[in-house]
């Protein structure tokens, strides 16, 4: 926070912004040494997110809405952009937006990345982004009243729900293709993810042509939530819930964002506490999606075989946390529970077997002759595609991209190791497959490092104040990419604002691509291979349009199909 | 295939006998919060400390009681009430069956009584809060006066704590009072 202009890193994309853009920077705060808040003038908005991401190798991490008329009478927008070139840092382009007309120019025909967050901050906040190509809504449903807009300050209770607007319906989903197709609506519970999610295939014959599909069916207020009715220290136990596989990764970045805000130095023995948690919760959860790959292939006895594997990541993180799933092992300034010694020797010993059996699994898994027919050049995601929409994670990675956030913006434990990061040239599922395998086995390989040399000292930090309307990005790589959270202090012992984004939510807009050209038996396993969480409660709606009839199919017929690939119930 | 075989008999049986038999849960699990309603003193630090509202305290004026509760159903077993506790009254144990099969038998409640105010009658606190907290000043007290004081001060509703302050503000007169100034 009080740092010395020296230690500043970032200032050679700042000093580029003002050559192109000689007017535009109105003002730059330094959050932390490598985080920049830079005020660009409304109308240059554009312009400088494209120029930092397309020229300075930067990626749109997130983008944040925030009502501040109590502060400064305006609402303002942050576009979060990790700069991964030569110096990585993060710098967050920042503009306010009139309270009176609500107007701002749309950055999305310049940079696709940022289609979902200004449908989002459209949806929340009632801003109207001018030249968004996207205008549907994305978060809130089709029968939310209009000009109800959530976030705001002055708009709703937490708990209120408005009463519905319409009986029915009426998202209208794009088909980009010139062909004429079939309509394969799946969902709204959805095909492979316990988020409800609404999918619409558009296939000729077996071939899908394009896709499309709406999420947010169970938007479950969380930041709202956490702005109206919570202190800090318990909106860590909020985050551990965002998800229910990667959920300690949410309470790491939310708990960073307010320390990076106040400036608090939290003890190293904490940050590695916190690494290892991480690296635990990545091992089972990337032993899920292996399992399920397995499934989706058709290997059931290999998803067993995983699944029973995992068991013992679950059993390192009760016996480390006091609970397999939500750790709760998170405050504002450190960690609630030590590493004994005792727990030092049985995890060392735990994760000693996971390598040896994991290994034997993953011979087993890549010799199964049907495995690499059904993964290998399937849901290809374009280099280009993930470059311009800005994916996380296994996916982008899977696609030769060198992003990780563990290397790129070392954070919490893993400013003491090495990080090696992983990437696969082939863009398909296979390679993301692959990627996820070299990372369970990084995985192992760290937390041996972090609990042979740990650093000693307390776990936990008071000593501090919390000041209002202070703000920074906190993040972590979550198994499925980087999350990322924004935070601002309020004047009540609670936060003014929360901005949470989870890495799927960067994910969601490539997938698109990844399902185009690919068979409709292939669509579960293409969704599967971004991993998002999976449910088994879905049906699938097939409608054909050229006959006008429309036939309800269970998911489970669906799953079969890709599963056996016989029987199509397309016919 | 035939690694696969030998993974299978290798492995034996993987699968607990539970719920026949009993599952082992690791050492420091955080499980169903017990409460001692023994040990409690009303003090509310818990139900400040609780994320998500699932323990609460409800003052009844006219029964002169408060109530303290717990749902189950809410609790998300983060061990805070744990920690915020002063008197070690409420801990978490390893149980994790919760179950039941009505839903009002996740609540579970204990009533304590009110303290008066001395002066006024009015309800103060929880009797046994009042008197953990004089319990501890008395012990403390360097003189049998600060004692008096002490007990004062902490059985006294602020009201009338308020009222006495003006009463001896008045006794002292007021050139005195403005010296002090």
């Amino acid at each position: 926070m009080t740092a010395t202009t020296e230690t500043r890193i970032g200032q050679p994309y700042l000093a580029a912004l003002r050559k192109k853009l000689p007017h535009a920077v109105l003002e730059e705060r330094w959050q932390t040494d490598d985080q920049v808040t830079v005020t660009v003038k409304l109308g240059s908005l554009p312009e400088a997110v494209a120029t930092l991401y397309y020229e300075h190798d930067g990626w749109l991490s997130t983008m944040v809405g925030n009502d501040e008329r109590s502060l400064n009478g305006c609402f303002a927008l942050y576009y979060v952009l990790s700069m991964e070139g030569a110096q990585k840092c993060h710098v967050i382009v920042h503009a306010l937006v009139s309270a009176d007309d609500l107007e701002f120019p749309s950055v999305t025909p310049k940079v696709p990345a940022a289609v979902w967050y200004e449908r989002e901050v459209r949806d929340m906040f009632g801003l109207r982004p001018v030249g968004l190509p996207d205008e549907r809504r994305l978060v809130l449903p089709d029968d939310w009243p209009d000009g109800l807009y959530p976030l705001r300050k002055d708009s709703m209770d937490y708990r209120f729900r408005p009463e519905p607007t319409a009986d029915n319906e009426t998202y209208k989903f794009v088909n980009d293709s010139k062909v004429e197709t079939t309509v394969v609506p799946l969902g709204p519970l959805h095909i492979t993810s316990d988020e409800p999610g609404h999918f619409r295939l558009f296939v000729d014959g077996e071939t899908i042509v394009d896709a499309d599909y709406r999420m947010f069916y169970v938007h479950r207020g969380m930041e709202k939530l956490a702005e109206t009715r919570m202190g800090y220290n318990e909106v860590t136990f909020l985050a551990d819930r965002v998800c229910g596989i990667c959920g300690y990764a949410h309470s790491v970045a939310y708990a960073s964002s307010v320390e990076n805000a106040l400036g608090i130095r939290v003890p190293d023995r904490a940050q590695a506490i916190r690494a290892i948690l991480l690296e635990t919760e990545r091992m089972h959860s990337h032993l899920l999606n292996l399992g399920l790959v397995c499934h989706f292939t058709g290997f059931d006895t290999g998803f067993m075989q995983f699944f029973r594997v995992r068991e013992k990541a679950m059993t390192l993180a009760e016996m480390l946390t006091g609970s397999r799933k939500t750790y709760a092992i998170n405050l504002i300034g450190g960690v609630r529970r030590d590493i004994l010694g005792e727990q030092r020797l049985t995890t060392l010993k735990l994760i000693g077997e996971l390598r040896a059996e994991v290994k034997r699994l993953i011979d087993i898994l890549v010799s199964t002759p049907n495995f690499e027919g059904r993964v290998k050049g399937v849901g290809l995601l374009d280099p280009q595609v993930a470059r311009d929409y800005s994916p996380v994670g296994p996916v982008v990675r899977g696609s030769g991209h060198r992003r990780d956030t563990r290397a790129d913006h070392a954070f919490a434990g893993y400013k003491l190791i090495d990080m090696p990061v992983h990437t696969q040239a082939g863009c398909d599922i296979l390679s993301r497959t692959l990627v996820r395998i070299a990372e369970f086995f990084d995985s192992i390989a760290i937390i041996e490092k972090l609990l042979e040399d740990t650093p000693t000292g307390p776990i936990l930090t008071e000593d501090f104040a919390y000041k209002p309307y202070k703000f920074a990005l906190g993040y972590t790589e979550a198994p499925r990419g980087e999350d990322m959270h924004w935070s601002m202090t309020g004047d009540n012992q609670k936060l003014y604002r929360w901005r949470c984004r989870a890495s799927t939510y960067n994910n969601w807009p490539v997938l698109r691509y990844m399902l185009r050209g690919n068979t409709v038996s292939d669509a579960p396993l293409i969704v599967g291979s971004i991993d998002p969480c999976y449910s088994c409660t879905d049906r699938v709606t097939i409608v054909d349009v050229n006959k006008a009839r429309s036939k309800t199919i269970a998911y489970k017929e669906m799953e079969r199909y890709c599963r056996e690939r016989t029987d199509s119930p397309l016919k | 295939m035939l690694k696969l075989l030998r993974e299978v008999f290798r492995t034996g049986e993987a699968t607990h006998k539970y719920p026949f038999a009993p599952l082992e849960v690791a050492k420091d699990f955080r499980g169903k919060p017990e409460h001692n309603a023994v040990s409690c003193i009303a003090c509310a630090a818990c139900t400040i400390a609780c994320p998500p509202n699932a323990i609460s305290m409800e003052t009844d004026v006219a029964a002169g009681t408060r109530t303290w509760s717990i749902s189950y159903g809410r609790c998300i077993f983060c061990g805070r009430c744990e920690e915020a506790c002063p008197t070690g009254a409420i801990a978490l144990s390893p149980d994790f069956e919760l179950a039941v099969a009505r839903k009002e038998d996740l609540t579970k409640r204990a009533v304590f009584s009110l303290a008066a105010c001395p002066s006024c009658g009015e309800p103060l606190a929880a009797a046994k809060e009042v008197a953990y907290v004089l319990d501890i000043l008395t012990r403390s007290a360097a003189s049998p006066e600060e004692a008096e004081r002490a007990r004062f001060l902490v059985s006294t509703c602020p009201a009338c704590k308020r009222k006495h302050d003006v009463e001896q503000l008045a006794r002292i007169g007021v050139e005195r009072q403005m010296e002090n100034r």
